[in-house]
């Protein structure tokens, strides 16, 4: 900033002698708003800048589709389809966990009495299955597109992230069964995420 | 001062005044928005997007603080002139 222009100009001063900017007849003055404007102005050279030229440790350049596919993994909806995927396959497999242990699975509500055949009980659980996957992968995909978001937004990445999103998703989730139950599911979830980011961090 | 020399002169300070100001950057970006507790080795996104904000304003400040400063040379250069003027 303004500090790297005071470099600039002790140096400009130290190699041209003491006062340069005292106006004299032989014309060997310097005049800083020209050198300014070769600097930082308009007439500064376009240049290919490098990390290694700079002083940083030379890099070999990344191809363009390189960067784009660097820009399209940390993208919020990469993730959130992410979150989304994983949801469904966790879902799906806790569903029929817990179909396996359920009593009532491929229950026939018009005969009670009757065992009910393999291939009810293995509908049933499919069914119970799919609909465990498709909660749970909106859930996910809600968590993580929020999360995400406000982590953008607030350019930090701390455990507030989540309580903030298990809020939102949370009251999303809850305020279909009304306000207060909206108010419920924001606390709860909240209080869910922040619970896990405790045991994670 | 002509141009020639004032160019010259800006390509031989060019170097060490981008050089300085990455490094000024590097340092007041990294202070300002990488907390000093790594729990990974990747940036996570909300350091990512906070480094683009961070450069992005930086530069923009280098540019409007220089213009100022060419601004004021300037007032400055027409000052002496006049009093060289005035007293030649």
């Amino acid at each position: 900033m303004a500090a790297s222009m005071g470099a600039a100009n002790a140096a400009s001063s130290d190699s041209q002698g003491p006062a340069p900017a005292s106006p004299s007849m032989e014309g060997s003055t310097i005049q800083y708003s020209m050198i300014l404007d070769h600097l930082i102005g308009d007439k500064r050279p376009v240049k290919d800048l490098n990390p290694g030229v700079m002083g940083g440790l030379p890099v070999p350049p990344k191809s363009d589709e390189q960067k784009m596919i660097e820009r399209g993994m940390e993208s919020c909806a990469f993730k959130s389809v992410l979150a989304c995927v994983g949801g469904f396959v966790l879902g799906g497999a806790f569903g029929v966990f817990t179909a396996g242990i359920d009593t009532n699975v491929g229950f026939d509500p018009k005969d009670p009495l009757r065992t009910p055949t393999a291939r009810e009980v293995l509908k049933d659980m499919g069914q119970r299955g799919m609909s465990y996957a498709k909660n749970f992968a909106i859930v996910g995909a809600m968590f993580s597109c929020t999360e995400c978001i406000i982590e953008s937004h607030r350019g930090k990445s701390d455990w507030k992230n989540a309580v903030y999103s298990g809020c939102v998703t949370g009251g999303a989730i809850g305020f279909r069964a009304g306000l207060k139950a909206g108010v419920l599911g924001c606390g709860g979830f909240a209080a869910f995420s922040a619970a896990i980011e405790y045991y994670l961090r | 001062m002509d141009p020639m020399k004032a160019q010259q002169l800006a390509a031989e300070l060019e170097v060490e005044m981008m050089a300085d100001m990455y490094n000024r950057m590097t340092n007041a970006c990294h202070r300002k928005c990488v907390p000093p507790h790594y729990k990974e080795a990747e940036l996570t996104k909300g350091e990512s997007v906070c480094l683009d904000r961070c450069v992005a304003k930086y530069l923009d400040l280098h540019e409007r603080l220089g213009r100022k400063l060419t601004e004021m040379s300037v007032q400055d250069e027409e000052m002496m002139r006049k009093a060289a003027v005035g007293s030649g």
